[in-house]
């Protein structure tokens, strides 16, 4: 096992990891402001042409968007506790719960890959290709382009995390973190969170309301 | 930070009921298709959510205040931000307030 370092610039390992959080969270509120510019552009469409924004999402697929909700609160849950495994120094607990996050993340892309297909066949495509025969408005092609275009980038951040995902497993049955410090298992664990509470808010405005 | 006052199992078992249960009282309140509030009500309980993922699952509730910064001053600009925009969007008078095209035109047809 490799021994965790100090740098020369912290008094302590205290003020290193709160210098470390410190900096996830400023990466993370980056990432917000990334989802802020579709949310607002969301929001602009959706003021314009608010009766067909409810009418497209009726038309969604309240299952698929539900289902994929369960299982990133579910995968929110084993990640956290993958951390509570490493603090007790259960290592091989921990590794099987990552892994089991990173199956739950693995679903997650294969249902929003059905969902997707399901979209293609009924032509509910993003701007000049929405030739959905159901829906001929021009505010349910504006709700579908922001649909792709926002699951798009989500799914993208997904398949990222699982990637990371992927080295915390590899960091952590190599015994690389341990109850005292893990604190770079944290920040791992931080951007899947961020994940989860994207589509916290993206499963309403697409699927529900 | 002491061992005592770190999110213990405990902790996260009810970040995760809680979740779980704000998560189906959405699913729930959809099936109303409450046109005024349906939409504002899901968002409030999504920033709920939200919150607890971040206090519990994040340990932002184990953290000193100055990370708990970060996110207020985030969701401070998304709120600007989405709030502006609407704002121009429903009192805008000079511009018309929307492009829809006509019954006859090609968009139709495509």
């Amino acid at each position: 096992m490799r021994a965790h370092s100090l740098g020369e610039q912290y008094a302590d390992f205290a003020q290193q990891d709160h210098a470390l959080k410190l900096g996830m969270w400023v990466f993370l509120a980056s990432e917000l402001l990334l989802f802020a510019a579709l949310f607002a552009l969301y929001a602009a469409y959706r003021t314009m042409y608010g009766d067909d924004f409810r009418e497209a999402i009726a038309h969604n697929t309240l299952a698929y968007g539900t289902v994929n909700m369960y299982v990133l609160l579910c995968s929110s849950f084993t990640v956290a506790l993958s951390v509570w495994a490493v603090r007790q120094s259960r290592r091989v607990l921990a590794v099987v719960l990552l892994l089991s996050t990173m199956a739950l993340g693995i679903a997650f892309l294969v249902i929003k890959l059905l969902e997707y297909a399901e979209h293609f066949r009924e032509r509910a495509l993003p701007g000049p290709y929405f030739h959905m025969a159901e829906l001929p408005t021009f505010g349910a092609n504006r709700f579908f382009t922001m649909y792709w275009v926002m699951t798009g980038v989500h799914a993208f951040h997904v398949t990222g995390g699982v990637c990371l995902l992927g080295w915390l497993v590899h960091r952590t049955w190599s015994g690389h973190y341990t109850a005292a410090h893990h604190t770079g298992l944290e920040l791992g664990t931080m951007y899947w969170h961020l994940i989860d509470i994207i589509w916290i808010f993206l499963w309403p405005i697409l699927y529900l309301a | 930070m002491s061992e005592a006052n770190k999110v213990g199992a405990v902790a996260y078992l009810g970040t995760f009921a809680g979740l779980v249960v704000l998560a189906t009282l959405s699913l729930l309140l959809s099936f109303l298709h409450w046109k005024g509030g349906g939409l504002v009500v899901s968002l409030a309980i999504a920033v709920v959510k939200a919150v607890l993922v971040l206090f519990f699952f994040m340990h932002l509730a184990e953290q000193r205040f100055t990370n708990r910064i970060t996110m207020l001053v985030g969701l401070m600009f998304v709120s600007l931000l989405v709030g502006l925009t609407v704002a121009d969007v429903a009192t805008r008078h000079t511009f018309p307030s929307r492009t829809k095209p006509s019954p006859g035109d090609p968009f139709y047809s495509r």
